[in-house]
């Protein structure tokens, strides 16, 4: 694993995970010595590709499946053994839909009931849900009727009918608008400063720099890197990204001719007529690339200087496997 | 205080499954089986000079016939569930995967005996009280019970095997077709039957259950029934177990 602080929170961190390792049908390896910790109060953001092991750590962590190996404790308390009491201090709004066969409110009446919440308290959360999320106009309408923002949006208030320590958000802005986004991000983020410890998953990488006091990149099982989004952008300090793309029919002669000039330090990242290069002195770099261009004859199509992301930190981790934020050259 | 986890899930379970358009299914149905077949074939009896009153065959029979509309009310939630993600959403609640399997075997039990009784109370409405006793009712509302939660148990393991909603559907409409016009709900098991038709009759559990509600009904029970009801607990406990075992090894969402 690259750098970083595994730790949020010590021995009494709402989620510890140690080693911890799963095989579906004893062979294939979804997780592959997963460690880290989350501290009470912070929203730590699970980063992958498909099928990198995100959704099969959520359901660890959710007791929905029991790990073949390590060790994982959830508020202190071990899933396999006590799986309801985590049950019930957890909040889960997982990727895909799941609704009941009746209105909006209906839906989040029978939740709150399933949770035991009392009768009064339940209307008194119901209410504020409906406005707080901008669902109240659409309360009677059949759950199945909506559009996928709107389900999105009654899936993530319905978790909030019921009291928790954790909630499990997987990517949970899935359809939403850019301003029910925002909002969301917000509420979340308030709650997190009530105390609630949050888990999110997402493939929205400005979300998650938005969201995140810390965030792990994993893949094919492997946590890579895991740390502050701070400490993540701070490994570039002092660096750009420059992003070029060029005609098709010089790209190849182009891009090689670029490689070749890269100074070092410089990263160059092609992918198919476009590349990135991280680099430390972007009017060098920019004066480099219009040599080549020239050169080569490319017709340069775009070309452009800016500062760093996580997504520029989530795409160099998995394409190098964690060792190192080098880019590389796909064969 | 909060109500027991299986209550709260009971409770959910019946009332997402008392819109308008699942009673009229559950209970309209059996209610127009009732009505149009009662007359219609009524006036053909009475065309033949038979002489039987066949209203007071067949209304014994669609009480028993609520035992498999309360068997699809079990597949259907489990399917549903599955189909739409509650049941990967119940089971990250707090809540077991035994304590969902039992709630929705109370459910079908609920809605079989609930249908029932609405049932008995349009018989009763067209024929009078007649010869039902008390004990006669007991007899009937605990065989169509012991169906109720026979047939939930087949529902269960269909819905638990099967990963295709056309699948489910088709397999589900054959399973009614063939347990309610294989069995005597609606004709006796008569010697003019051929050979295959009435080995079909003679293994269908619908047949016993409808036997013993309508010897009930007709305060005309035997020993027979007796024996009928024991190979019906007998073949409840394997459906059961069955159904258990493919639940509890089936994926909680169909993704």
């Amino acid at each position: 694993m690259l750098s970083g602080s595994a730790g949020g929170g010590g021995r009494d961190a709402p989620i510890r995970c140690e080693q911890l390792v799963h095989t579906y049908d004893g062979r294939q390896r979804a997780l592959d010595g997963v460690s880290f910790q989350v501290g009470r109060g912070e929203v730590f953001g699970l980063l992958g590709r498909n099928g990198a092991g995100k959704s099969t750590l959520i359901k660890a962590m959710t007791t929905l499946i029991t790990p073949t190996g390590g060790s994982l404790r959830i508020l202190g308390l071990d899933p396999a053994q006590d799986g309801r009491r985590i049950r019930e201090r957890i909040g889960v709004v997982q990727q895909g839909e799941s609704f009941d066969f009746t209105s909006v409110e209906g839906n989040l009446e029978i939740y709150g009931i399933l949770w035991g919440v009392p009768h009064e308290e339940r209307a008194r959360r119901r209410e504020a849900l409906l406005e707080r999320f901008g669902i109240a106009d659409i309360r009677r309408r059949r759950s199945f009727d909506l559009s996928g923002g709107q389900k999105r949006r009654v899936q993530v208030a319905r978790e909030f009918m019921h009291d928790m320590d954790i909630l499990f958000l997987d990517e949970p802005t899935v359809g939403l608008d850019v301003l029910m986004r925002r909002a969301l991000l917000d509420s979340v983020r308030e709650e997190a400063r009530r105390g609630l410890t949050v888990v999110f998953t997402t493939h929205n990488l400005e979300e998650a720099d938005y969201l995140c006091d810390r965030v792990a990149v994993i893949d094919l099982g492997k946590i890579l890197v895991c740390d502050s989004v701070a400490e993540l952008k701070r490994l570039y300090a002092g660096k750009k990204t420059v992003e070029v793309s060029s005609d098709r029919d010089h790209a190849g002669r182009f891009f090689d001719a670029l490689a070749e000039r890269t100074g070092v330090g410089d990263r160059l990242t092609v992918r198919g007529a476009a590349a990135t290069l991280l680099t430390d002195d972007p009017k060098v770099a920019l004066a480099t690339i219009l040599e080549v261009a020239g050169r080569t004859g490319a017709a340069l199509e775009w070309l452009n200087v800016r500062g760093n992301t996580l997504e520029d930190v989530f795409l160099r981790t998995v394409s190098n496997g964690g060792n190192g934020l080098g880019g590389s050259r796909p064969p | 205080m909060a109500a027991p986890a299986l209550l709260r899930l009971i409770y959910r379970n019946v009332r997402v499954n008392t819109d308008p358009a699942s009673l009229v299914i559950l209970l309209g149905l059996p209610a127009m089986y009732l009505v149009f077949f009662g007359f219609g074939f009524q006036s053909l009896a009475t065309a033949s000079g038979a002489g039987t009153n066949y209203l007071t065959f067949l209304a014994p029979g669609i009480l028993a016939f609520q035992a498999v509309m309360a068997g699809t009310v079990a597949g259907s939630i489990l399917w549903a569930d599955r189909r739409f993600g509650m049941l990967a959403q119940l089971l990250v609640g707090p809540f077991t995967r035994l304590e969902y399997l039992l709630g929705i075997i109370v459910t079908s039990l609920l809605f079989g005996l609930g249908g029932a009784l609405v049932m008995l109370a349009i018989a009763v409405g067209l024929l009078g009280v007649g010869t039902l006793t008390v004990m006669g009712l007991g007899v009937m509302l605990g065989t169509i019970a012991l169906g109720s939660v026979l047939f939930g148990s087949l529902m269960l393991l269909l819905a638990a095997l099967v990963k295709s909603n056309n699948a489910y559907n088709s397999v589900q409409i054959l399973l009614i077709f063939f347990v309610n016009f294989a069995s005597t709900v609606f004709y006796p098991l008569g010697s003019s039957l051929p050979l295959a038709l009435r080995a079909l009759f003679e293994v269908n559990p619908l047949t016993y259950v409808a036997d013993v509600v309508r010897n009930g009904y007709q305060r005309q029970l035997s020993a027979q029934n007796g024996l009928e009801v024991g190979v019906l607990a007998v073949e409840m406990v394997v459906l059961l177990v069955l159904a258990t075992r493919a639940y509890f090894r089936s994926d909680v969402s169909m993704e």
